[in-house]
């Protein structure tokens, strides 16, 4: 029988082509989707098609991941053959499926269905990466650049007049270039993959503009600025003026070296734009040969950039039209395009705009295909494009990679309506920088997959595209701002509701209370709001809107800054449509300047120098300089920098230290002790190597006797019991949210407890609202809601607090306690040793080709940094907070005795006996009355929760540790892949009984009032329990949105050896994955959506 | 189509001294590069031959380093104000009159594989049969692009080696080699360069005088007047059996050299006296 599933995939009718996956999964039992997985499996093997391979690889993904869980009966665990692991690890996803499936023709399990689910979505992916990779690399006249082989062979030079001094000075060439905005959004629909499959469902209008800070500059001018000239030294000098970096390269490696400093993009533009190549990488020639070549004996060149610093994350395309900007200045140069100077021919915007996309892949980056947008002139529709014979797509993908650009002239759309756009839009950076790569995955996923709402959609949106083309066309702004914001709030969030933030959501709320009627539009830029965005109002309030939405976001952001990672202040910008494309001129004579933010960069260095070693050049240069200072406001700008920079002051860090001491001082810092792990870390006593149990520890996984599977064995006894105790008063629930939540926001101090991350009822909530509603809910249906308690930290406890307070406890009608943290860290450079262990010796997930290349060699440079810094040092070049640590959750609950909670826990409710604690982010964890019931039946001093392991769940679990069942953290492991013979998991989620652990302390209730004897207790405790040094990211943020992480060392008690302590009763319960589950990174957040855990958490809810 | 005439320009800038050069022919015999390229002339038919040289130039030089040409020699000088490649051509216009000819450039030594016919030979022969602008061609590698003029073209069916022309690029970029200048059946990164020899006919001419005329006191091209030309009348461009060295580039005499004497009697002293060169001195 033939397979629905292929069928679907193959057929030339639409309808059937789009049918949706839920709808085909809807009646088919288990054996009747193993079936169709055989078939789509055996398909993709087959097929020549690399759409049809993808999306089979899709299907499969998706059934293994939601559909075929939940139709399996037997739910034991089961494991994930090392072989396969391995295979996955190092992207041989075809060999780790293979090795996958094997394992489940002995037995399919839910381990085994998210390994195999793992390996096909990436395997999916990867066939499109390479698909575009094939296509950068075979678009004509990018092919030579990779057979270049020889400096000496090297075909290009520079063109004649930019290698004749004119006053003494060579030429500048300068090119400047507009940034892009996207009227339409397109619902994603430039991912290269979408345009490659569905080319007449990917359309957008894009608008290239001049910009303004407003209240910073005068007027809207092309941001982006780039300068090049030959200089008289055989070298290439790159310089970034917005990033302050100056690179000057002598070897012909150092090009390919992106990582090592912050001119990257420069050097990518450089092989993009086939001045270096790309097939010289690796290659033994030197630049002094290419440089023959390129602009004769004894010379070099020059490439400096400026953006006018235009903020990072701006979702208007910055970084991809700079590249294009200088590819395009350097095609100028070399004779690539006809013209030296003006615009450029349509043929060579085309040939720009595809180097743009391979200057990203080679930095291990991508945008969408109209990023590069700004080199064309005004107002375009840039669509999708069927692949032609000619094209190197052709016969493979029904779209090819480069779309087709159309002019939207002056007539179609008037220079009025052009005036009132400007007139009537305030285009903002909300100062959001997030990383919007999980989202772009989304869209693909969910654009092959069909899933039907999403599907709907995406045609919705479809029909938009044309109704804000006509609006345009009609000059109607108010109907163009009515469309935008029904797109946002409908297509757009339909297929990706996660593009919406709640700082949008409040930004527009507050707008339109504000303006009333005179607020036509909220529109969005780029991959998700919160950074880029557009609010259109009647022109007639222009100047006041500007003001007043400044405001707006300056205050929401500063009651938002500890929930939501903003990279900075808020700004508006001021924008004119730019009707020149991309423009270069020919500076001659004593017009041959850079730009003015180059000379308090580079010069300093030159300054100190004798007058008389000053190459003449540059003394000419020099003196046109100092000419320019007394009429030219810029330079003048420019030479307050310089002479500040040749004679710096006193610095603000110091007061930055100052405020990283009185820190340290008030949050409980041991000075004693963080020496002593610093000299311990130094002398190589303790480190990432030492975390591990001793080599011979014998590591199995546990028997079946060693676990409970509390859903099966909780009884109605337990339940009644349970139930009882809670309405006696009998339980508290500790939520853990001392921590930072690191991979939530990648390091940026964001407070994850009160990030509102999801909608529950209609509005975003966070993960403290969602704990204190499930024990709302525990409330009314016992009669007595537990009491609970957040533990805080230095980092956490005054946002909680002042949510907590502003919200009213978000309803919450029971005891609420926050205990602050009195245990902290300072952060500490990491070893050398350290990080090659993190980086070299411990398996990590091998990335793309070039996001590898990237990856090691920004490890390099960090791990430079960290030697150059001083390898074990105290860390405290970042504000005070990102210096400092928590030092582990083993600390929270002997925190509840030393700060006095417990003591105060058990004055209101005597009867207290048991404390569920768990993590922020364990949102399925709640009192389950049978859970509870049958944890005082075991008559466990302590009961850990486990889940049955899936391929993410790195990290350690429960394991029989030479005979005796424990959990065993993921650093503590002797060999890696011992973590693979584990069946489950551990949830951090645990039963305490309190009585029990105040004996283990050598405490009991009464001592609780007498600190000295808690104190010394705990410390004389703390002593026995292993610490583990960790790598930790940590954002350090500069200039405009910039940021930069960095490794840091700090140390850590974890409280999962708790299981190991022979004097505390432990047992383990199974519970089932939607109980605890975690949620560590936001692209979890869809699938977690998607499986039904949302929907889960919302049942044990009750919204205050 | 009769072909009695050619011009051979020698009038660049750095290139005067070029046909002068002292080189050993095929005979082993000592005799000018001039003196070779005429001889490049037997067995084309053709009668006069013009050689433009700079208006700075000592004609009796020219005519003693020609030796005793088989061809009537006259000698044009090209004034200092009219630079470029293309003028040198226009400046023998009252030499061609309305007739085509064959050109070659004076910085190029040719060797034929074809032990009856030099390559001018076989050039005037195809252009004779075809009667059109023909563009002697040789696949030549992407990172010598910066030399050459470039043809993009089809191969006509049924006629191995000539191509119809579609598209000319003086020193084209391998980008955009790359995207207009691909000719089927060539090999990765190879592009047919102009051999330094063409049969011009009086419509390339009168686009030449076109472009002067357009641009006073510029340098024109021959590469940019034959690419006007091929929506004018039927261009073709043929691959000779012979190859071509441009004295001009880096050890391009010797180059010429060594392949001229591959190609004569002396082939095996030769080879004996390069493998000896190659030998280390001391075992």
């Amino acid at each position: 029988m033939a397979s629905a599933f292929v069928e679907t995939i193959i057929s030339p009718d639409r309808e059937v082509q789009n049918r949706s996956l839920e709808s085909l999964c809807e009646d088919l039992d288990l054996e009747g989707l193993l079936n169709e997985c055989v078939a789509l499996d055996v398909f993709r093997r087959e097929t020549e098609n690399l759409y049809y391979r993808v999306r089979a690889l899709f299907f499969l993904y998706a059934i293994h991941r939601f559909h075929l869980p939940t139709r399996l009966e037997n739910q034991a665990p089961g494991h994930i053959p090392p072989a396969g692991q391995e295979h996955f690890l190092n992207r041989r996803f075809h060999e780790a499926i293979e090795a996958f499936q094997t394992a489940a023709e002995s037995e399919l399990t839910d381990t085994i269905c998210s390994a195999l689910a793992a390996g096909y979505y990436q395997l999916g992916l990867q066939f499109l990466a390479n698909q575009v990779r094939h296509s950068v690399r075979s678009v004509r006249g990018n092919q030579w650049m990779f057979r270049s082989g020889r400096a000496i062979d090297h075909p290009l030079h520079f063109r004649k007049e930019l290698l004749e001094k004119k006053e003494g000075l060579y030429p500048v060439l300068r090119e400047e270039t507009a940034v892009r905005m996207d009227l339409t959004h397109s619902s994603w629909s430039d991912i290269f993959f979408l345009g490659m499959d569905y080319p007449e469902g990917a359309k957008v209008i894009n608008v290239s503009i001049d910009l303004a800070v407003r209240g910073r500059d005068e007027a809207p001018k092309p941001p982006i600025e780039i300068y090049l000239r030959v200089i008289d030294e055989p070298v290439i000098q790159l310089v970034s003026v917005d990033l302050g970096a100056i690179s000057r390269i002598e070897r012909l490696e150092e090009v390919f070296n992106f990582a090592k400093d912050y001119n990257g993009l420069l050097k990518s533009a450089l092989i993009a734009a086939g001045i270096v190549p790309i097939g010289l990488e690796g290659s033994p020639s030197e630049l002094s040969e290419l440089l023959l070549k390129l602009v004769g004996p004894g010379r070099g060149f020059e490439l400096v950039s400026s953006v006018n610093n235009i903020p990072k994350g701006s979702r208007l395309a910055v970084s991809t039209n700079l590249l294009a900007g200088l590819i395009s200045v350097c095609m100028r140069a070399t004779g690539q395009s006809d013209a030296l100077t003006g615009g450029l021919a349509e043929s060579e915007r085309r040939v720009a705009a595809a180097r743009a996309i391979l200057g990203e892949w080679l930095g291990g980056s991508g945008g969408g295909w109209q990023d590069s947008g700004g080199i064309w002139p005004g107002i375009k529709s840039i669509t999708g494009a069927e692949a032609g014979p000619e094209d190197p797509e052709y016969s493979i993908s029904r779209g090819r990679l480069m779309p087709s650009h159309k002019l939207i002239d002056n007539e179609e759309v008037t220079t009025e309506t052009r005036q009132k756009l400007q007139e009537s839009l305030v285009l903002v950076h909300g100062g959001m920088a997030q990383n919007v790569g999980p989202i772009l995955e989304m869209v693909t996923e969910k654009y092959l997959l069909r899933n039907a709402k999403e599907w709907s959609g995406r045609h919705e949106s479809l029909e938009m595209f044309n109704e804000i083309l006509n609006a345009l066309r009609a000059g109607d702004i108010q109907q163009l701002g009515q469309l935008t914001t029904k797109h946002f709030f409908g297509p757009l969030q339909t297929i990706i509701p996660w593009c919406t933030t709640y700082y949008t959501e409040r930004l527009i709320e507050s707008v339109r209370s504000e303006f009333g009627d005179k607020f036509w539009g909220f529109w969005m830029l780029g991959g998700m709001s919160g950074g880029g965005m557009g609010f259109i109002v009647d022109p007639s309030i222009k100047d006041l809107a500007r003001n007043r939405i400044q405001s707006i976001l300056s205050e929401t952001k500063s009651k938002l800054e500890k929930a939501l990672p903003f990279a900075m202040e808020p700004v508006v910008y001021d924008f004119a449509i730019n009707e020149n494309g991309t423009f270069a001129t020919l500076l001659e004579g004593s017009d041959a300047m850079l730009a003015p933010g180059y000379y308090p960069l580079v010069w300093p260095a030159l300054l100190r120098m004798d007058l008389r070693e000053i190459e003449p050049t540059k003394r000419a240069e020099l003196g046109l300089f100092q000419a320019r200072l007394n009429d030219e406001l810029k330079y003048q700008e420019a030479g307050k920098t310089l002479f500040g920079n040749l004679f710096p002051q006193a610095s603000s860090e110091q007061k930055e230290d100052e405020d990283l001491d009185s820190l340290l001082r008030e949050n409980g810092f041991d000075r004693e002790q963080h020496e002593g792990i610093r000299d311990q870390l130094a002398k190589g006593m303790i480190g990432m190597a030492m975390n591990r149990l001793p080599a011979n520890s014998r590591i199995e996984d546990v028997e079946p006797s060693d676990v409970i599977d509390a859903q099966k064995l909780a009884t109605d006894s337990d339940r009644q019991a349970g139930a009882a105790a809670i309405a006696n008063g009998e339980v508290a629930v500790v939520s853990l949210a001392a921590g930072a939540g690191s991979r939530w926001t990648l390091g940026a101090g964001v407070v994850k407890a009160i990030n509102p991350f999801a909608q529950f009822d209609g509005r975003h909530r966070s993960f403290l609202e969602i704990h204190l509603a499930k024990s709302n809910l525990t409330g009314e249906q016992h009669g007595t809601p537990p009491a609970h308690v957040f533990t805080t930290s230095y980092l956490t406890h005054e946002p909680i607090a002042s949510f907590l307070d502003f919200e009213d406890n978000y309803g919450f009608e029971g005891p609420l306690h926050l205990s602050r943290g009195k245990s902290i860290g300072l952060r500490m450079i990491p070893m050398e040793r350290d990080l090659r262990f993190a980086w070299e010796e411990l398996s990590h997930q091998v990335l793309d080709e070039r996001a590898q290349k990237m990856r090691e060699s920004l490890h390099a440079a960090l791990i430079e940094w960290a030697k150059s810094t001083g390898e074990g040092g105290d860390y405290r070049d970042n504000l005070a907070l990102q210096c400092l640590h928590p030092v582990g959750h083993w600390y929270e609950i002997p925190n509840l005795l030393l700060n006095g909670t417990l003591l105060q826990l058990l004055k209101a409710r005597p009867n207290l006996r048991t404390l569920l604690m768990h993590n922020i982010d364990t949102l399925g964890a709640c009192v389950d009355p049978a859970y509870l019931g049958l944890h005082r039946r075991t008559g466990a001093a302590i009961t850990f929760e486990v889940i049955a392991r899936r391929v993410e769940d790195a990290g350690g679990g429960l394991a029989r540790v030479d005979g005796r069942p424990r959990l065993v953290e993921g650093l503590a492991m002797p060999r890696e892949e011992d973590e693979l013979k584990l069946s489950y998991y551990n949830t951090l989620t645990n039963w305490i009984e309190i009585d029990a652990l105040l004996s283990v302390f050598g405490l009991s209730r009464d001592d609780l009032d007498d600190l000295t004897k808690v104190g010394a207790a705990i410390r004389s405790y703390a002593l026995q329990m292993p610490t583990y040094i960790t790598i930790k990211d940590v954002k350090k943020r500069w200039g405009h949105g910039q940021e930069d992480i960095f490794p840091v060392s700090q140390f850590e008690k974890l409280w999962g050896d708790m299981s190991a302590v022979p004097d505390l009763q432990a047992a383990f319960f199974v519970v089932p994955r939607q109980r605890g589950q975690q949620l560590k990174d936001p692209a979890q957040l869809d699938g977690w959506l998607r499986d039904g855990s949302r929907d889960h958490v919302a049942s044990l809810c009750k919204w205050g | 189509m009769k072909l009695k005439k050619a011009v051979i320009t020698a009038a660049g800038k750095g290139q005067e001294q070029i046909p002068l050069q002292t080189l050993i022919n095929r005979q082993g015999e000592p005799c000018s590069a001039l003196s070779v390229q005429l001889a490049e002339l037997s067995g084309t038919g053709i009668e006069q031959v013009a050689i433009v040289i700079s208006s700075e130039a000592d004609e009796s030089l020219y005519r003693s380093a020609a030796g005793a040409a088989s061809v009537e020699l006259e000698f044009i000088q090209q004034p200092a104000d009219l630079i470029g490649f293309g003028h040198a051509i226009l400046c023998a216009r009252s030499f061609t009159k309305d007739e085509p000819f064959l050109l070659m450039v004076g910085d190029h030594i040719y060797v034929s594989d074809d032990e009856t016919r030099t390559c001018a030979a076989q050039l005037v022969e195809v252009a004779q049969q075809k009667e059109c602008t023909v563009s002697a061609v040789q696949p030549t590698h992407e990172s010598q692009l910066a030399q050459f003029g470039t043809i993009g073209g089809q191969l006509v069916a049924g006629q191995n080696g000539l191509y119809e022309v579609t598209r000319v690029k003086e020193k084209p970029t391998p980008t955009y080699a790359e995207q207009e200048l691909l000719v089927p059946g060539q090999r990765v990164a190879y592009y047919l360069c102009f051999f330094g020899m063409h049969v011009i006919t009086p419509v390339v001419m009168d686009e030449l005088a076109r472009s002067a005329k357009a641009s006073p006191g510029q340098p024109i091209g021959l590469s940019p007047a034959l690419d006007t030309c091929i929506e004018l009348g039927k261009y073709l461009a043929v691959q000779l059996e012979g190859r071509r060295f441009n004295l001009e580039q880096r050890y391009g005499l010797l180059k010429a050299q060594v392949a001229t004497a591959l190609h004569g009697p002396h082939r095996d002293e030769l080879l004996t006296e390069i493998i000896d060169l190659l030998a280390p001195l001391r075992a």
